[in-house]
């Protein structure tokens, strides 16, 4: 009865990544393949995107700025997660929370910001301008790989702080008393240890880059990404190309495979850091030094946040057009209130059905993950790592292609908005049940039988007890990505089902300023607050839920 | 409350861990299942729980069957290797954790969880959380669980082998005292042959599955029925050599290059014998009396190696050419402390040779 209730669960769970998931993807590759009216077999898609420029050169500009972004988090991130390792820093709990606020936040709402500072008609490019001053452009390269690192060191500093922090100090005595000198002992001894680890934030931050929509949209102009030509492709005015979306879909999923598959198989069996028995000793810095240190790091840490102080800030002056005045208004929020109340909404709606389900589903999935391990369990770990190599937009472009037509039409409602965000956040959700579950001893739950309370009461009286800090705080991660989620949702919304990110988008494309400034600043106080909230109650997993 | 396993067979594939098993615990008994690690001691106990199924055989409780009984409903009391303790409760709400799912009141919970901790010598840490405890703390914590709730059998899965030597033996002697005080049935498990010896009214030694020998602590160290009890329990000397002549139930052994006594029921003449001398069965020297030297045969061995350990000295002696043996020594004074390369002679009663 028990055995055969689990696994029936994990044959629901595979049935549903099969066709809300692997099917649609499948479909994609096959209409690669496939002509516009007929559906005979054809190379052309392949063929075109070798012949044209701006097809190639999309994949190219993805790799170059993914490269980019990831070798610049790693130049910011590793020496930060070192001082903030290793060194006495002040307020080491403080920098690690605001360094996961980037990450939350949403990305799009940085470069939206950073446009508005730097971009043609920015605050700060018109200043430089009165004095003579001429900065180059920021659209382009530039802007992307300014607003990655800046969003995604994250990636690498929380990484390789918990790296150097899990060196186990004899390690490096044993190192120093073979003659080594403390500087040699760090390039022979310390780094190779961690720099496996630094090298999987270095993929996130990859991955994440090459992954995102937002980004490129507000910010790329004239060099698109594989990600923003495939939505382009597939819902150009001009005449669209599914085919051709379909291709460049497919040749972005590689790369994120390819991706994926190294920080799994490769770097993860190159983890040397276990559990340390003795802490590494922090260096207790000079007075001067230390507030030196501290100085950058928090100057980074601010530098970080601007865009989002600057939305704020934004969203409470008076409008005219697309120009602020430096006066105090409400202006932009009566107008967000009044005109677009429904898509503030159904943002709400739609993260907490899709968190609720994704909690529903994600956390029977740890316990087959860790507990009732077999064959299908293997699969099935394997299975939920897939969404993670599709980004948002080639899976809402697989969801509505598939559920257009067909046994199950989805296309337009609801329901396929929330499909694509518990395909994507379910998973995270699976994982920090799995990674809690592992640390729960078995033998607790055998405890409470031996004491005489059946099976069942014991799942709800020390397993889901344990678990629920976890959960709730992973739930509210998903909940607050899903606020902020614009690649999905831009290509599967309706004209009802709109939602403040999409509002918000549409804001800065259609230069309506005020209002891309008050839909940002509800979506950074929705995020703020329940991740403050998160940290304050169930503080014990910082930071480390939101990583694979 | 007496437990009877009756022919206990637990497969894992096809891997055996239990074979055969037939024993007894008595009422108010304190019985151990001793054996190193994958002999079958922990699945036999995790079988008498009720957190496996058995293929073949039965379990009762004082003749009644549990084995199809559900593990909640069994009435046991278990304490596990690595305490268990619920990181969600305080001291007070685990130690009352079984009570409340048997329904007291919290007035009758109170001074019954007081009264726990007394015993475990943990009155006044009822509102400790685990973390705040130590490794000795928390196996206390997880004793007086399992005893609060007055369980009819008390199973122990390596209770102490998570704590350090020295609060090993303070934590068994206390675990023994508190059994004797309660006259509960227990069934403990160890690997660890001395805190069996120290603790157990009785002991089931096990080998791959099955049960070698089951007895008294004494009759286990001093008359092991095979080489494995034999050279499980405590440190042997083994011998192997053929039976030259034999009078009045004492024989002459020739084994390499030496002859030595053994007594008792030996085989025939010209066979082979094999047999086992404890390291403390040998007198050394000035130990040895007149009438000791004049009754039994005594060898010359050459010192190979000396470890002092104050109240004793370990001595590895060579009898001869590839012959060795460890003897033990408790005479400390200091002029009879012998050096390596020097000469000892050695000496031992016949009686206290196990032939096996």
């Amino acid at each position: 009865m028990k055995s055969r209730f689990w696994s029936l669960t994990t044959i629901l769970i595979f049935l549903i990544f099969f066709f809300f998931m692997i099917l649609p993807v499948l479909n994609l590759f096959t209409g690669s393949f496939q002509t516009q009216e007929k559906g005979a077999f054809t190379l052309q898609n392949y063929l075109s995107f070798f012949h044209y420029p701006s097809y190639w050169r999309s994949l190219w500009n993805s790799i170059l700025i993914g490269l980019i972004s990831a070798a610049g988090a790693m130049i910011v991130g590793v020496p930060m997660g070192y001082m903030v390792s290793r060194w006495n820093v002040m307020g080491k709990s403080l920098i690690v929370t605001l360094s996961t606020l980037p990450l939350m936040l949403p990305t799009f709402i940085a470069a939206f910001a950073w446009v508005i500072l730097l971009g043609r008609g920015g605050i700060i490019t018109k200043f430089l301008q009165t004095w003579g001053i001429h900065i180059g452009s920021i659209y382009g390269y530039p802007g992307m790989i300014l607003v990655f690192v800046s969003q995604l060191y994250s990636y690498v500093f929380l990484m390789t702080l918990s790296g150097f922090s899990a060196v186990d100090e004899s390690i490096e005595e044993a190192g120093c008393s073979l003659g080594s000198s403390q500087l040699r002992t760090f390039w022979t001894v310390s780094l190779p240890l961690v720099l496996p680890t630094i090298l999987s934030g270095a993929i996130l931050t990859f991955m994440s880059a090459i992954e995102n929509f937002g980004v490129p949209m507000i910010i790329a102009q004239q060099t698109p990404n594989l990600v923003v030509k495939a939505y382009i492709e597939f819902t150009s005015e001009v005449g669209t190309h599914p085919g051709m979306a379909y291709t460049l879909s497919i040749f972005l999923i590689l790369i994120t495979m390819a991706s994926l598959v190294a920080q799994r198989y490769y770097l993860s069996k190159r983890n040397f850091i276990q559990a340390a028995r003795g802490k590494p000793k922090v260096k207790q810095l000079t007075p001067g030094k230390r507030l030196l240190a501290s100085g950058i790091i928090y100057a980074f840490l601010i530098f970080t946040l601007i865009p989002f102080f600057v939305a704020l800030v934004l969203s409470f002056m008076e409008m005219r057009g697309p120009v602020f005045y430096p006066r105090f208004s409400l202006q932009s929020y009566v107008y967000a209130f009044s005109r677009s109340a429904r898509p503030i909404f159904n943002s709400y709606f739609l993260a907490t059905i899709s968190t609720l389900v994704a909690v529903l589903i994600g956390v029977p999935t740890g316990y087959i993950l860790t507990r009732r391990k077999s064959a299908y369990s293997n699969a099935l770990d394997i299975v939920i790592m897939l969404p993670f190599v599709i980004a948002g937009t080639i899976l809402g472009i697989a969801l509505i292609t598939f559920f257009n037509q067909g046994w199950i039409v989805l296309t337009g409602t609801w329901v396929i908005l929330v499909l694509s965000y518990v395909i994507r956040k379910m998973p995270f959700i699976a994982r920090s049940s799995a990674s809690i579950l592992y640390q729960l001893d078995p033998s607790l739950d055998e405890a409470s039988i031996s004491l005489g309370v059946s099976p069942m009461k014991t799942f709800y009286k020390v397993t889901f007890r344990l678990m629920m800090g976890g959960v709730v705080s992973g739930a509210i991660l998903s909940w607050v990505t899903i606020i902020s989620e614009l690649s999905s949702t831009l290509v599967l919304r309706s004209p009802s089902w709109s939602t403040m990110t999409v509002e918000m988008y549409q804001g800065v494309v259609s230069d309506d300023l005020g209002k891309a400034a008050a839909f940002s600043s509800i979506m950074i106080i929705s995020t703020v607050i329940p991740l403050l909230l998160a940290t304050k109650y169930f503080s014990k997993d910082k930071g480390g839920g939101i990583l694979l | 409350m007496s437990i009877q396993i009756v022919n206990v067979t637990k497969k894992f594939g096809n891997l055996e861990a239990v074979k055969d098993v037939t024993l007894e615990v008595k009422t108010g008994e304190f019985f151990t299942l001793l054996g190193p690690s994958g002999c079958g001691k922990t699945t036999l106990l995790r079988s008498i729980a009720g957190f496996n199924q058995p293929e073949k055989g039965e379990i009762y409780f004082n003749k009644k069957r549990v084995d199809k009984i559900a593990t909640h409903k069994r009435g046991i009391g278990m304490v596990f290797q690595n305490y268990a303790v619920f990181p969600h409760l305080n001291v007070f709400n685990n130690v009352a954790y079984g009570l409340k799912a048997r329904n007291f009141s919290a007035d009758e919970i109170q001074p019954k969880v007081s009264r726990a901790l007394q015993m475990v010598r943990l009155a006044g840490m009822e509102d400790r959380f685990p973390n705040q405890l130590s490794g000795g703390q928390l196996q206390r914590v997880a004793i007086a669980r399992a005893l609060v709730i007055e369980p009819q059998v008390l199973l122990m899965d390596e209770p102490l082998s998570n704590l350090d030597a020295k609060l090993r033996v303070e934590m068994r002697s206390e675990i023994r005292e508190l059994q004797q005080s309660m006259k509960i049935t227990t069934l403990y498990v160890t690997h660890d042959q001395e805190e069996a010896l120290s603790i157990s009214d009785r002991i089931a030694v096990m080998n791959h599955g099955v049960v070698e020998q089951m007895g008294e602590p004494w009759e286990i160290y001093n008359t092991p029925v095979n080489r494995f009890v034999a050279g499980f329990i405590g440190t042997t000397n083994f011998f192997e050599g053929t039976l030259i002549s034999e009078q009045g139930g004492q024989g002459i052994v020739q084994v390499s290059e030496i002859k030595m006594k053994v007594s008792a029921h030996s085989p025939c003449v010209g066979e082979k014998v094999s047999f086992a001398i404890r390291p403390e069965a040998f007198k050394v020297a000035q130990e040895i009396t007149e009438a000791e030297r004049s009754c039994f045969l005594s060898l010359p061995g050459r010192v190979n190696k000396v470890e002092y350990l104050g109240f004793m000295t370990k001595y590895d002696l060579e009898l001869c050419r590839g012959l060795s043996v460890k003897v033990v020594s408790y005479d400390v004074l200091p002029q009879h402390l012998r050096k390596t390369g020097e000469t000892i002679e050695l000496c031992y009663d016949p009686q206290r040779v196990l032939i096996c």
